[in-house]
């Protein structure tokens, strides 16, 4: 029972540590441009995919190479997703709505492209550690523990980003007032394609990461989607602090829940508690208004 | 649009569908897909109110249309209510799931709306195939297989023979289609205008955006549960399937290829792009490809729709009314 | 310096300004008056490439920037300091200033600039991992003009400085004015409620309803009874 207790803590600890690397670019975005990026789930799948196909070329056979394409590929991609497909819609006054609907679009677009070129059948990907840590019954796989060190390293970059590089601090300037970046001279529209880049390779190296333990479908990004998206609102749109603390929270109820009642009532209890952290909180544990 | 235009447009479109069956009465596979875009033309119709006119960013369209159609065989099955009641019952039960939706969540903001709303869309398909679904009578991840075909004062429509249906399914479209005019062209409607250009003005005023709110979220969850059950008891069958996000696609390309905010745009938009889905068909796992491409390429190039392009071609002859903003 | 010809400008279809002219030569103080919501704000804006839809020319240096974006003109040495501050609020003292200095030219001056400013706002070197948002009015005030001098501007464009601002803070801005435009700095300030902001003015102009009404000397300015009494409240 107590083994059971910890063997659920530490996989809430752990998924909670991904949603949370995934949620912080979701509410980045909103925080920096207030655009919904409904294809935000198949960027995740984005991720996965890449990596089976570097895997599948026979000289790369280990993480460290795989992260080094791939941050550049998804970077490249997400920031001229931004400049042809949700740039042009910002003149609008109904943009927002637009944004939504071409994001979706492109989210279809996404999921069946994947189903055809690899197939509906999941794909897995190697393990990032072999081997685990044993006492007693107490088993801790180091792919758990090398999923965890990296996500949660890959919090601390983006942090440090943020705080301590020009483009980082201009980022953050966008979030807290438009109007105030634009007067120091600014280029908004270039911080909004970066912004959306660099939410696009969390997103996607979550998937990379995730994959290992849960595989590669081509519709697998919806709930990954729905996840980032329940925490971004529980934990305040546009607050990153609050994601934090959301993602480890989801990751823990789900775990619990999971464990204690089976897994389709997970997704029941995260709306559960969503609605009733809404209903009186609406601006989610964090957010504020405007 | 003026209300005049819309009230045209619309005995235009109705007119030449309802002269349809008289090329492809005889071809079952024709009336059958009129069928669908008459349902969808409904469906669509009822979410550019909710989207385009009141400004509520609901993404729970589709859940809506399910659990009216869920809602409509299991009532007929369950109680033996003639299925010409049970969908107005369904429409009902939707009403009133669509008020405990909104009540929470149509104070939120635009974002936070679309969560909740998506959410209920996400947490049906769990809950229909669970044992809470199972215990209701959706028959869990099977689906309802049986469900009692349409039937008026003792007669019965078949899937066989569409025409009949095809014009019950005009009358009802044509109907809802009517009584969202008739909100549009309402103070409603004006409210709406209002509350779209500045809502914390309209507020002073004392228009309630919340009261108007739910009024619009219950009508179109009512039509949307109705027509949700003409379509169960058409089809004959039901699955958890339609909850796959590609019928919420579906609807979004009507809406997006009719225009938002353009009634009766989706209206159009429904039988081009039900249509255009038959047509793609043959291809197979590449038409949703091109169906999600579609999306891209018309959000960007036609973003008002066909309505709206229809309106750059023959422009209103009143100039736009000019705002005095004092800053 | 900066030379202002038949300037349209409009927020979607509202013509706030109509047909402007203006001059602005370098190293003057120019003082713009006006009653409220008349279109000043908009005069600094649209020169500083703050407002999309303008007509007319505006020209720097004898360059045609009209049209241009801030993030370019910034760069060239043209700053705004807005009326409501607009200010990072969840960050430092030190960080508003250091993101003043965002522009390409700027960088390489941003330790001498600091330097500069702190010296000029003492207040703030003592405050520098304060965030903004807890600041009051009057700091925040001058974290605001702090900031744009940041930017290593030649020109700035200073909108209603004593927004907001207690009166004995007054004296004060006025100093810092006749400072920075000691330094070589270009000014055209949108201020009435500092009498002593008008005493350095070496040209006075006058927007009314979105048009100059009123071109002049200070001593011509206060010389016409109508402007004296209705905006200098003297």
């Amino acid at each position: 029972m107590l083994i059971e207790i910890i063997d659920v803590i530490i996989s809430g600890l752990i998924n909670g540590s991904v949603y949370a690397l995934m949620a912080v670019g979701l509410t980045l975005i909103y925080g920096v441009s207030k655009a919904f990026n409904f294809a935000y789930g198949s960027f995740y799948s984005m991720g996965g995919y890449i990596a089976f196909l570097l895997f599948g070329a026979s000289f790369i056979n280990n993480y460290l190479v795989v992260f080094c394409l791939a941050v550049p590929i998804l970077l490249v991609f997400g920031f001229f997703i931004e400049k042809f497909l949700v740039a042009p819609l910002r003149k609008r006054d109904d943009w927002e709505i637009k944004v939504m609907m071409i994001t979706l679009g492109l989210a279809l677009f996404l999921d069946n492209s994947y189903q055809v070129v690899f197939g509906a059948r999941m794909k897995s990907l190697p393990s990032i550690l072999e081997g685990s840590f044993e006492l007693g019954e107490f088993i801790l796989s180091y792919q758990d523990v090398g999923i965890f060190i990296l996500s949660i390293g890959g919090i601390l970059i983006f942090r440090w980003f943020l705080n301590n590089t020009r483009t980082g601090m201009s980022v953050r300037a966008v979030a807290q007032n438009p109007a105030g970046a634009q007067i120091v001279g600014i280029p908004k529209d270039f911080v909004f394609a970066a912004t959306f880049a660099i939410s696009t390779v969390m997103v996607g190296m979550g998937g990379i990461l995730l994959a290992q333990k849960y595989f590669i479908t081509p519709t697998g990004g919806w709930d990954i989607l729905v996840k980032a998206w329940v925490i971004t609102a529980f934990g305040g749109m546009g607050s990153i602090k609050g994601s934090l603390y959301a993602a480890f929270i989801v990751g823990m109820l789900e775990a619990f829940v999971g464990w204690y009642f089976g897994m389709t009532w997970t997704l029941i209890a995260l709306f559960a508690v969503l609605l009733t952290t809404l209903a009186i909180r609406p601006q989610g544990l964090m957010g504020k208004w405007g | 649009m003026e209300h005049k235009r819309i009230a045209i447009l619309l005995a235009v479109i109705w007119g030449i569908v309802a002269i349809l069956p008289l090329f492809f009465g005889s071809t079952n596979f024709i009336m059958h897909i009129l069928i669908m875009c008459l349902i969808w033309s409904v469906v669509a119709s009822c979410w550019d109110l909710i989207m385009g006119f009141a400004g509520i960013f609901s993404f729970g369209q589709v859940a809506f249309f399910v659990i009216g159609s869920y809602s409509s065989a299991i009532v007929s099955a369950r109680f033996g209510v003639a299925p010409i009641f049970s969908v107005f019952i369904a429409g009902g039960i939707t009403a009133i799931l669509g008020i405990l939706v909104g009540l929470p969540c149509l104070k939120l903001k635009g974002a936070y709306i679309a969560l909740v709303t998506f959410a209920v869309h996400m947490i049906l398909e769990p809950v229909l195939k669970g044992d809470i679904g199972k215990a209701l009578g959706t028959g869990g991840s099977r689906g309802i297989l049986t469900i009692n075909p349409m039937n008026i004062f003792g007669y019965t429509f078949s899937s066989s023979e569409p025409v009949p249906y095809f014009y019950l399914m005009l009358f009802v479209a044509v109907l809802c289609s009517a009584i969202i005019f008739l909100v549009i062209k309402s103070h409603w409607g004006t409210a709406f205008l209002a509350l779209k250009d500045a809502e914390d003005f309209a507020t002073c005023l004392g228009v309630s955006a919340f009261k108007y709110k739910l009024m619009v979220f219950a009508l179109t969850s009512f039509l949307t549960g109705m027509i949700g059950g003409f379509y169960a008891h058409y089809v004959g069958m039901l699955s958890t399937r339609m909850l796959g996000i590609d019928l919420f696609v579906t609807l979004m390309v009507i809406l997006v290829i009719g225009g938002v905010g353009k009634f009766p745009g989706a209206i159009i938009g429904a039988f081009i792009t039900i249509a255009l889905n038959e047509m793609l068909s043959p291809i197979g796992s590449y038409r949703p490809i091109i169906l999600g491409a579609l999306v891209v390429i018309l959000v960007l190039v036609l973003p008002d729709g066909i309505v709206g392009l229809f309106e750059k071609i023959f422009p209103k002859k009143t100039t736009k009314k000019k705002y005095e903003v004092t800053h | 310096m900066i030379k202002v010809q038949d300037l349209n400008a409009f927020y979607d279809d509202f013509h706030v300004l109509k047909n402007v002219s203006l001059e602005v030569g370098k190293g003057q103080v120019v003082v713009m008056l006006g009653p409220n919501g008349h279109g000043k704000s908009t005069v600094l804006k649209s020169i500083c490439g703050l407002v999309d839809k303008v007509s007319g020319i505006i020209s720097y240096n004898l360059e045609n920037i009209t049209g241009k974006g801030s993030e370019k003109l910034v760069n060239q040495g043209i700053t705004y300091i807005a009326e409501n501050r607009e200010l990072f609020p969840e960050m430092s003292v030190l960080e508003n200033l250091k993101l003043g200095a965002y522009s390409m030219s700027a960088r390489p001056h941003e330790k001498k600039n600091l330097e500069k400013v702190f010296s000029l706002f003492p207040r703030l070197a003592d405050r520098q991992t304060q965030l903004a948002s807890t600041m009051s009015g009057g700091e925040a005030r001058m974290l605001a003009i702090a900031r744009g001098l940041m930017s290593n501007a030649k020109f700035l464009a200073i909108d209603e400085p004593s927004l907001g601002l207690q009166p004995n803070l007054r004296d004060e801005v006025a100093r810092i004015i006749k400072e920075i435009n000691s330094q070589g700095i270009t000014i055209l300030v949108v201020e009435q409620n500092i009498p002593q902001i008008t005493e350095l003015a070496d040209k006075i102009y006058v927007l009314e309803e979105g048009s100059i009404s009123f071109e002049g000397s200070k001593e011509e300015a206060l010389g016409n009874d109508h402007l004296k009494e209705i905006f200098l409240g003297m």
